[in-house]
């Protein structure tokens, strides 16, 4: 496998089709990303990062084009094989943390291991490790409403990492938090790009922090990349 | 996922609706519950009606009657026209001597006014031979024992008609002097003087008789002394019986030709045969129909009888179906609910690696989860009311002397298939939902709030 090319687009394209009326999300995008990259993707509103971010993450599939993550296209995959990149290949976090209400924070973060097929025993020991390393252990039985936006967002880092993917979507991961936890947020997803390896590729409108963690930054608008940015 | 997890999650997701669950699963308790209590019902009425048949050996029984008017009217060849044949002793005689046939008796009844302890009450009577009430009334014994011989002036009354009198310890009864008034169909009794005080209300045309008995046993319940299930609360043997002046009401024939007097040869309208087993019914049946009788065995009866409780059960079935039908409405009620409030969960699922095929079984094991408690539940909630039907039928049935009975039943096999019955409904039920939830579309519930 290519390092280069660790994870590849060849032409994508997302249309929405409504009735008569058709919403190009994503047109021709072509990318290429190598393995241990911190990729930022920001853009306007409605200019495609979030349909580009859950193309990549298996959640929705192009309208035309290829998506090569480790040499390997998704887009051949059917719906079961889509679910199990999901569940070992990438992590994705979101704007809203979206973690279960009801849940405590071991809880979600062991939930992607449920799926996995781990014995709860380990699970819960996994979930506990991952917490370790956000900062978040002494906060494991609380339930989402009891912490924090960062701290939520902490959660869901150790829950999107939990079973060790090698790549890392993040969809405005920072939206909903302060300038400082938001600082906070991207510096610990830095250090796991750094110290373990992990891909990233984060969505965000804060063009600063970008430029002072991202390795590389496009911006999107309309569906297409208007610009890239090599930074280091 | 594993299936110990799918369990779990199943339980723990519908314990965090607890009042929706709880009516859900009421729904189906309820509709489990009608589903077993009346399946209990079927059974139960159709086990007590064949083991007391068994118990009374009733399946062993043959009873033969004489040829039918008509068929009298027609012999069979003309050359030698036959005498017809006359249900008599020596018949029974003939018949006691057929392989396999225990006891042969004529089956006689009769209305008496049975009277004790200055209390009155109106009975069947039914004449048994001594033999006959040894080997088949003595079962029924609560008190006393079976009279000795066939012309002892003894009796039998059942434990139902002393109730009726008010009488609770049968035991104290044994060795009383009960006097039994008969009523004789009395023709003199039709001069147009008698007719006008009949019409007058004042007198029947009946003359009464009373003889005196000793009671020497007390059977347990309504006793079935012979091949019919017809209820009888007093037994006499046949010797004093054939003292006695009466009307019998084995058929209303005999009604009329108890009027024809003395002197004519009717024979008997009705003779029961006792085998010792079942099996001997066909070559004993062919035998006495060979000699120009008729006959009824109630074993051939048993399909037809069996066919009834089938019409019965389905009846009853789609009673309990009706309310297991509201009841899947219910389930299917709540998991869409549930889904459309669960959602975004659904997104975070299969964000996290959920298949399709995951999120179909979380929702499948859920409706089976409701499915299993309403059937355990609903299987309790049958019995339940089983019971206590049966604590109140049997409380007001006692006070008329009618022993205890089991109206329900609760085979092993009802037990098992009301709780399958109840998962596979439901499952049945979430088909829709699961199939919806596996729909959902993780971008669209994922989208920002």
């Amino acid at each position: 496998m290519n390092c280069a090319s660790f994870v590849q687009t060849e032409g994508l394209t997302k249309v929405y089709s409504s009735g008569k009326i058709q919403l190009c999300a994503l047109k021709d995008v072509n990318l290429t990303l190598a393995e241990g990259k911190f990729l930022g993707v920001t853009g306007p509103s409605g200019s495609g990062k979030s349909t580009l971010v859950n193309l990549l993450g298996g959640l929705d599939t192009p309208s035309s084009g290829r998506i090569k993550v480790q040499g390997r296209d998704i887009c051949e995959l059917n719906k079961e094989e889509l679910a199990i990149y999901r569940r070992y290949q990438v992590g994705m976090i979101f704007q809203s943390f979206n973690l279960i209400p009801s849940y405590t924070a071991l809880e979600n973060v062991a939930f992607p291991l449920l799926f996995a097929g781990v014995a709860k025993r380990e699970r819960n020991q996994r979930a506990a490790e991952m917490l370790t390393r956000v900062g978040l252990y002494p906060r494991k039985d609380h339930r989402p409403a009891e912490l924090s936006g960062g701290e939520q967002q902490r959660a869901a880092i150790a829950r999107a990492l939990v079973n060790q993917p090698k790549i890392l979507l993040a969809d405005e991961p920072t939206g909903n938090l302060d300038s400082i936890t938001a600082k906070e947020i991207v510096k610990t997803l830095a250090d796991l790009n750094r110290n373990q390896g992990v891909t990233i590729i984060m969505i965000s409108h804060e063009e600063l922090l970008l430029q002072e963690f991202a390795h590389e930054v496009i911006r999107l608008r309309d569906g297409e990349i208007v610009d890239r940015e090599k930074l280091r | 996922m594993r299936m110990s997890d799918y369990i779990e999650q199943s339980f723990s997701n519908l314990a965090r609706r607890k009042l929706r669950t709880f009516l859900t699963t009421f729904g189906v308790v309820i509709g489990i519950g009608a589903l077993v209590s009346m399946f209990a019902f079927g059974q139960g009425v159709q086990k007590n009606m064949t083991d007391k048949f068994k118990e009374l050996e009733l399946f062993n029984c043959v009873n033969v009657f004489p040829p039918t008017m008509q068929e009298q009217s027609q012999p069979k060849t003309k050359e030698e026209p036959q005498q017809a044949p006359v249900l008599d002793d020596d018949l029974i005689q003939r018949i006691t001597k057929i392989e396999g046939v225990e006891s042969a008796f004529a089956e006689i009844r009769f209305p008496a006014m049975v009277r004790l302890r200055e209390k009155e009450r109106f009975s069947l009577v039914q004449v048994l031979p001594a033999n006959v009430c040894r080997s088949g009334l003595s079962k029924l014994l609560v008190a006393g024992e079976p009279y000795a011989s066939d012309d002892a002036n003894c009796l039998i009354i059942s434990d139902s008609l002393l109730h009726g009198m008010k009488i609770k310890d049968a035991k104290t009864v044994i060795g009383e002097q009960v006097e039994l008034s008969t009523l004789r169909f009395d023709p003199n009794l039709f001069s147009p003087a008698a007719i006008a005080s009949v019409m007058r209300g004042d007198e029947i045309p009946f003359s009464r008789e009373s003889y005196t008995f000793t009671i020497v046993g007390v059977a347990e319940r309504m006793g079935f002394g012979g091949s019919m299930p017809v209820r009888s609360d007093v037994f006499i043997p046949p010797g004093p019986s054939e003292k006695m002046k009466k009307i019998s009401l084995t058929s209303i024939w005999d009604f009329f030709s108890a009027a024809a007097g003395p002197g004519q040869a009717k024979g008997y309208s009705m003779v029961t045969v006792k085998l010792s087993s079942a099996k001997y019914v066909q070559p004993v049946k062919q035998q006495v129909e060979d000699w120009g009788f008729n006959t009824f065995a109630l074993i051939d009866e048993l399909k037809e009888i069996k066919r009834a409780f089938i019409f019965m059960d389905m009846f009853l079935f789609a009673v309990a179906m009706i309310a297991i039908t509201v009841a899947s409405l219910g389930i299917i009620n709540t998991m869409v609910m549930s889904i459309l409030e669960r959602y975004k969960e659904i997104g975070i699922m299969k964000a996290v690696g959920a298949g399709d095929r995951d999120v179909k079984k979380i929702f499948f094991f859920e409706s089976g989860v409701i499915g299993f408690l309403g059937g355990i539940f609903g299987l309790a909630l049958g019995w339940a009311v089983g019971v206590v039907i049966n604590q109140v039928a049997n409380y007001f049935l006692a006070k008329q002397g009618v022993p205890y009975v089991d109206y329900f039943s609760f085979p092993w096999w009802l037990c098992l298939g009301a709780v399958a019955f109840s998962i596979v409904v439901s499952l049945a039920a979430g088909i829709y939902p699961t199939l919806r939830a596996a729909r959902v579309d993780p971008v669209v519930a994922l989208r920002h709030d």
